[in-house]
This record gives structure tokens, sequence and C-alpha cells, in this order.
């Protein structure tokens, strides 16, 4: 039986509630006529970017909004008809975006109580079915735990339990994943597939990730409120320039296969980094190494630029207390000692709650360093740690600092900062730094600054000046916000998770925008990440922290290869490196980058040097 | 941030925490009242020994306590400043030019200081061992009688509820914000209070956005999970009385009884 069914539906949030009159003039459709069914008991993927109608199309499901036009079946009741409503959101559970806006409780149990509780069901059921969710979701230890101090995938995982513990027969998860570091979104994916296999409960996965979707049976591309592409994911996520055209991109494991290609080396299009590696092998054999180029492309370290002193960082031994005189005082840094030099574009990796954060707000004395004494209580005797911490040309550790002249060479993007934008025009909120910083400025300097901020951002800026920042898109808001900080020209741009919560072009397009400020008027470009692809693919050095201490900084490849290094810090690896240790395995060794251009490079210059066929011989040798 | 913020719950299996909420709320009723009707230190001194085996039995270390109530030290300490300049008596004790300290008044500070002390620490207690799902279910429960006078017994008690769920949220977002705008250079610490004022507008905005950002989602995903109102609705935690609940209440009686009895047989003392 078909769990989902759409007819013709057509949604527009403009029209008019009442007549549903939708011919009025200029009237923007979210959907434009979308057909579709998902059978009981499937797995869907619902691709799309920001805005192309996947989220109306979740709400529209479950009676949140009401369409405009068309029929919307879900499992034989008319999701159009108020009366409907409740029984069909007793079988239709959404997983939204943000799990701190979904819990109503504070303790894990009782939220997971809230949906039962407002169906009926008896008390004694209530506690059996939460018994359930949580097991299911693999939460039980949390029980009852407060829901602020669980990490983003475990509240979502408590978001998850809370909807099973309605039994439904369809699960939605409406960009569940979006908010999430990798292994929370893996946390978070595994649960869901579980649940499709076990429980046999019908999911529709929307999410703008392709590595995504390709665990689902069938996926949907949706673009601009309509589906354009359908069928087995493998199929999908193939067609490049159909992607392309949606702002969608390839997996990374389609992208290095194709790029191979394209360059001499026929490697069959791969989903994983194990296919992706089973088939570069295959492809060694065979290869004719005369038709194999070699592209010029630029590693990682290549990004170096050599500039002044005023885009250094000195820090040595520089510790940090959370709750200093109490018996909970935790070291939040415990002394991280390292050296930015300008002209880096450095990566900063941890865990929440191993310190990056409270180091980088050091940075522009956000945290300011207190004298030592007071600090660190030292008894009589002992020497005081000879904290140092030079940012350009500032010193932190002298009270008399100007930090005024500090935060204007030091740049600070923090997480989600479209979350910040408060002014009524997008020329006010950008022009709200420099006017903080340079009272005395003219309206010509400053309306020239914030040109060149917007132009820099990849704005137009006739266009977004006078607009409300509440009016842009997401991607739009958060360029507006990074203009913002940008506008007056910091030596240093720290940014905290730059590209979060983005769909997959959104966020090359936010990194291509930090490398063009580095390579133009900003010295050092500081980024924080969860993210291991993304630092591989755009640091020149990392440092990764650790409960409070920096345990590697170096470059991505030598920090990615210390086994000992990520174990410690419990963090994953990027795409390329997991690849590259496969091949590894297989007698495939080389040396490369970990950005996905240099990975292709070194490939293709393997296979070329090796001798197509003959790299067995050479791989075993090293090998014994 | 998220540590000093407001009703903070410490988990443990004391005997107070595992009295009924609404025992617990009568039993703050009935303590309040206490510290209203004393009239002098004998009679503090029984409500300070109420608190000290309520804060005993409830097994919260005096730190944790004394650091729930710091955000309110400030305030009383301000109170009863005031006092020392404001309440008029005869004794004079010390004077500059119509600045006027009376031996009255210095008494009438302590008393008030410790009053008021008193007060914050045992709603502190009442906070510190019960959850705020707890909290409001119990206050759900004692005005349910104004049901009858179709009063939103039910929906008051949620949006309490919801309210104390999303104070750490909303705290440490402020804290963002705060950061954010003061890396781009805003000052809130200086200037004329006009200034400062304004300044606090770049907190404010995105802030009072964020609130109903969260609200309109959090609106769905209640709608989502099949929320109605109260009609059909059940409630997977009951409030039950224990042998507990009926010695704290025999407390709270006998405390009150004791303290009619001696209004009227030794008015002097209390």
């Amino acid at each position: 039986m078909e769990a989902i069914k759409f007819e013709k539906v057509h949604f527009s949030y403009e029209a008019d509630r009442e007549t549903k009159d939708v011919f009025a003039e200029d009237t923007r459709f979210s959907l434009d006529g979308v057909d579709f069914s998902v059978e009981e008991g499937e797995f869907v993927a619902v691709l799309g970017h920001n805005g192309s109608g996947k989220s109306t199309l979740a709400r529209l499901i479950d009676g949140l909004l009401s369409p405009t036009s068309g029929k919307i079946t879900v499992l034989g009741l008319d999701a159009g008809e108020e009366k409907s409503l409740f029984d069909i959101r007793k079988q239709v559970g959404i997983v939204f975006q943000n799990p701190d806006n979904q819990t109503v409780a504070t303790i894990v149990e009782d939220d997971i109580a809230f949906g039962p509780e407002n169906i009926g069901v008896p008390r004694a059921e209530i506690g059996e079915r939460i018994t359930f969710a949580l097991n299911a979701v693999g939460m039980s230890a949390y029980r009852h735990a407060t829901t602020t101090r669980l990490s983003g995938g475990q509240k979502q995982r408590v978001a998850i339990a809370g909807v099973l513990a309605l039994k439904p027969k369809i699960m939605i998860l409406d960009e569940a994943t979006a908010m999430l570091d990798p292994r929370g979104r893996k946390e978070v994916i595994d649960v869901v597939r579980r649940l499709n296999k076990e429980e046999n409960i019908t999911v529709l996965l929307i999410t703008h990730f392709p590595e995504e979707a390709l665990l689902a049976d069938r996926a949907i591309v949706m673009h601009k409120g309509a589906i354009v592409m359908e069928g087995k994911p493998a199929d999908v996520l193939g067609r490049e320039e159909e992607l392309q055209k949606c702002a969608l991109t390839l997996p990374k494991a389609m992208k290095i296969s194709r790029a191979l290609g394209r360059f001499g080396l026929d490697v069959a299009d791969s989903l994983t980094e194990s296919t992706l590696a089973e088939n570069i092998e295959k492809a060694l054999r065979t290869a004719d190494s005369s038709h194999i180029e070699i592209p010029q492309t630029r590693g990682a370290c290549t990004r170096l630029k050599s500039v002044s002193s005023d885009g250094r960082i000195l820090c040595k031994d520089l510790r940090y207390v959370y709750n200093s005189n109490s018996p909970f005082a935790t070291f939040a840094l415990n002394g991280v000692t390292v050296e930015i030099p300008a002209g880096e574009f450095f990566g900063i990796l941890g865990h929440t709650g191993s310190g990056k954060s409270t180091f980088v707000q050091h940075l522009n004395a956000l945290i300011k360093l207190p004298t030592a004494e007071k600090k660190y209580k030292v008894k009589k005797g002992k020497a005081l740690p000879q904290t140092v911490l030079n940012v350009g040309k500032f010193d932190l550790t002298d009270k008399k600092t100007d930090f005024k002249a500090l935060r204007l060479s030091v740049g600070m993007v923090f997480q989600y900062p479209e979350y910040q934008l408060f002014a009524e025009t997008v020329f006010e909120d950008v022009a709200f730094g420099l006017k903080n910083f340079f009272e005395e400025m003219t309206e010509e300097e400053t309306e020239k600054a914030v040109r060149e901020a917007i132009e820099a951002v990849g704005l137009v800026y006739e266009e977004v000046k006078d607009k409300s920042p509440f009016d842009l898109s997401g991607g739009q808001k958060r360029r507006v916000a990074i203009a913002g900080v940008i506008v007056t020209k910091p030596k240093i741009l720290v940014l905290d998770e730059p590209a979060a919560g983005l769909d997959p072009l959104g966020k090359e397009e936010i990194l291509s925008l930090l490398h063009s400020l580095h390579e133009s008027w900003c010295e050092t470009v500081i980024i924080v990440s969860h993210d291991m692809d993304e630092i591989a693919e755009n640091c020149t050095r990392v440092a990764v922290f650790s409960e409070g201490k920096i345990v590697a900084v170096g470059s991505p490849k030598c920090v990615f290869s210390s086994a000992e290094v990520i174990n410690t810090a419990g963090l994953d690896v990027p795409f390329t490196q997991k690849t590259a240790r496969i091949l590894k395995e297989k007698g495939i060794a080389f040396d490369c980058d970990l950005t996905l251009a240099d990975f292709v490079q070194k490939t293709l210059a393997f296979a070329k040097t090796a001798g197509a066929g003959t790299y067995r011989k050479q791989g075993g040798g090293e090998h014994a | 941030m998220r540590d000093v913020s407001f009703g903070q719950y410490y988990p443990s299996d004391s005997f107070v925490h595992k009295c009924d909420p609404r025992t617990k709320l009568l039993f703050l009723i009935a303590y309040i009242v206490m510290i209203f009707l004393a009239k002098n230190f004998y009679a503090l001194g029984v409500c300070a020994l109420v608190f000290v085996i309520v804060a005993v039995a409830s097994k919260v270390p005096f730190k944790s306590l004394l650091r729930s109530v710091k955000a309110v030290l400030f305030l009383l300490a301000f109170t009863a400043f005031l006092n020392l300049f404001f309440h008029s008596g005869k004794t004079v004790l010390w004077q500059w030019k119509f600045v006027v300290i009376t031996q009255e008044a210095v008494y009438f500070t302590v008393f008030l200081a410790v009053r008021l002390f008193l007060l914050v620490l045992g709603s502190a207690i009442l906070t510190l061992t019960t959850t705020p799902v707890a909290l409001t279910d119990g206050i759900e429960s004692l005005l349910s009688p104004l049901k009858w006078l179709k009063f939103p017994v039910h929906e008051l008690a949620l949006i309490m509820s919801i309210a104390l769920r999303f104070i750490p949220i909303l705290t440490e977002e402020t804290g963002r914000i705060m950061n954010a705008q003061k890396a781009r250079g805003a000052d809130f610490e200086t200037g004329s209070l006009f200034k400062r004022v304004k300044a606090i507008v770049p907190i404010l905005i995105p802030l009072i956005i964020g609130a109903f950002r969260r609200a309109d989602e959090l609106g769905d995903a209640m709608d989502a999970r099949c929320y109605s109102g109260s009609k059909v609705r059940t409630k997977y935690k009951k409030l039950t009385f224990t042998w507990r609940d009926l010695i704290a209440l025999l407390l709270i009686v006998s405390l009150i009884v004791g303290i009619v009895l001696l209004r009227v047989y030794t008015p002097w003392l209390i």
C-alpha cells in the first residue's frame, strides 16, 4: 500500500488562507505541482538545496501546512482535511532540524512521554513505550538525564525516541542531521536505518548531504518546488550535470572517480571509500599509462603566503579555569602552547568541550587573561606559569593593551552568525562594526567600506543594501553576517564552524570566499570545525584540541596519519585519508596532501610512474 | 553560564528529593508565612532551625546552595543597605549632615537581611530538589480546583515548564550574541546611561527574533507530536503522597500550631 501519495500538489506561502486564491499576480509556489508516492516500508531520501521546497513537503504530509491545491493522502487519510489530522499525526513522526527547539521537557523520559500523553496512552504503557523508544535509539542509559547536557547527536536521538514513542508508521527527518557534527550525523543515520529495517517504519529522509541519500532505497531530487529527478540513489547521484543545475554536489567518492576518469584513468563510478579503492585498484591493473595526464593543482600547503607579522599568534602555556573558586573548578585550557605564523589558513579541530572555543575567545580578549596571582592561586614558592599570548602586535598578558584596537585587528565570526543580525537594513548591520570602531568616520568612507565588504562576500551591493537582513535566504544572511565582521578588514579572521548548516554548494561558496579574503588582505584565517573533510580540503595546518590541551599541530596530512592523535582526540579522518588507507593495504601507497585535487593528482602520478599493471610488484616489495 | 541559571536541579535521592512536589510547595508556603509572622530574632531562629533541618535532609552541599542564591545576594544587600539610612529611629548612632543612622535602623536592617536571606535559601531548596517538570506538575495539581472556574491550569503549567526549559538555552544564546557584538566593537560597559541602553538593542533584537523562531519551531514540533490541549491527555508521572509527605505535613502543621499557641500565650516572645 502507498504510505504517502501526492497528486498535483501546489503550495504557496503567499496564497490567501481563506479563499486559497493563488491566481493573484506573482504568486511564488513553494511546491509547484508535485506528484509522488512512497510505499509502506520504503526508505526514501529527498535531496535539494536550501529553499527547494523539501521542508514544505514534510510539513504538508503532517498537516502542519495544508495544500493550496491538489490532494495528499497519508495512509489512506486525506491530509487536507482538518478532522483527519490527529489520526495522521499519530502515525507520522517528524524530527526537525534544531534539536533544542523540539524538546518540551528538561528530563529525557519526560520529553519522550509527551507524545503518548497527548494521545491518551495509559500510564503503565507510557513507561513501556519509553523503554522501547530509548532502546531503539540506544539511549537507555540517559533516561533520567537532563536534555540540555546531551551532545547534538544524542539530543536528536532523544527527539527520534520522542517520535517513536507514538509508534508511528512513517518517520520524516526534516534535515535532522544538518546541525550535527559528522559523528552525530552517523549516530542518527544508523538509528534511522535500523528502524527502517527492523521495525519496518517508512522513512522519508530530507537532507542535502548526498552521502546520506546513498543509504536509501530511492532518491528524489527537488528543485524550485518540483521533483526533477527520481530513481536509485546510485543512479541519481551520478548525474553530475543535472545535480549541478539543482545546486547539489556529487558524493566525494564519485567526484574522485570522475576526476580520475577525466585525466585518463578509467575508474568506475564509486559511492563509498571502499568501492572507490577497489575500483582504483582495478583501473590501475588495466590502465594504459600513456593516456594519463597529470593535472597541475596546488596542494593545501601552497596556500601559505608570506606577509608581515601582524597576523602572527604566539601562545605559551595558556590556562583557563571555569568556576575557579569552587570545588567544581575545571580546566578548560590546561597549558596550551602553539604558534600560528602569519599567512596560515589554520584549522582547529576537537570535540565539544575540548577547549577550542575557549581558546579562540582568548584571541580577541572576549575572555581576558586575569592577573596570574589571582587566577591560579599559586602557593608560595611555586613558580607562576609563564603565560605568553601575543596576537599580532598585541601582548594580551599586559593589562594596558588597547583591547578595542585588538578587536579591530582580530575579526571573530561565531557559529550561525546570521542569528546575530539585528539592524533594519543590510547596510546598517554591516556598518555596525565600523561605527563602533571609528566614530569619526565620514559617510563616504563608511559607504565605501560597506560596499567593499558586501561585494567581498559575493553579494550585489545595490541589490541588498536597503533590504532587511531578515528577508534574505539562509546563505545570504550568513554572507551579510560575515560582511559585518570583515568590514573593518581584520588582519586575523577567526571563524567558528563557518559552513555549519549550509547545503554542500553553500559550504563550498563560503570556503572559497574565505580563500579569496585570505589571498587579498586577510593575513591569517583560523577556522574551527568538526568536519574533517573541510579541514583537510582547506587548511595549511591543523591543531587538534583534546581535554584543554593541543595534542598535535601540523599539516592535515601528518595530523591525520597519526593514529594515536586521532584516537586520543576521538576524531574521524577525512574521506581521502580513509581511501588512501585502504589503498595502502592493497599495496598502493603514495604520499598526498589530503585535498581531493591532490589525491587525484597523486593517484594519477602513481598510475603513470608505477606503470599500469606492475604496481603490485613494487607495492608488494614495499610491504615486505 | 549554564550552571548559574535559575532553577538548577541538584540530583540526589534524599528524603526531600523524594517528597511530593505538592508537599514541598505547601511547606515552602508555610515557611514563608512563618518568616513573615516572625517579629523578632527568636522567631527567626525557629525558622532558621527549620531551614537547617530541611537543608541537611536534602543532602544538597552547602556550597551549591549558596551558589544558587549568589545572584540575588546583591539585591538583598542593596535592600538592607537602603534600610540602614531610611529607617527612622530615636537612638542616633552616627550622623553626617542629613545622613542619620539609628540603633533601631541597624537592628531592623540586620533583621530584614536575615529574613530575606532565609526566604531566598528556602526557595532555593525547593528548586534544587525538584525538577522543573515535577514542580509544574505540583503547581498544576494544587491549582486544579480552579479548573471549575474555567481557569486554564494545564496550559499555565505547560507554559511554565517550557519557560523553565528554555532559560538555560536563551541564557547561552544571550552570551553568544553579546560576544559576537563585542567582537564587532560594541561596548556595553562604558558611556552614559542613554548610550548603554542603546547598546542593548543589538543584543535584544536578535534574541527576540531568535525566541520567536524557536517558539515557532517548538509549536510545530508539539503539533506534530499530537498536542491538542488537555482533553484526552494522560499523565506519565503521577504525584503520590507517601509516608515522607505525611511526616513533612505533620511537621508543617505542628509548626503552625506551635506558632499560633506561642502567639496566644507568650506574645512577648514571638
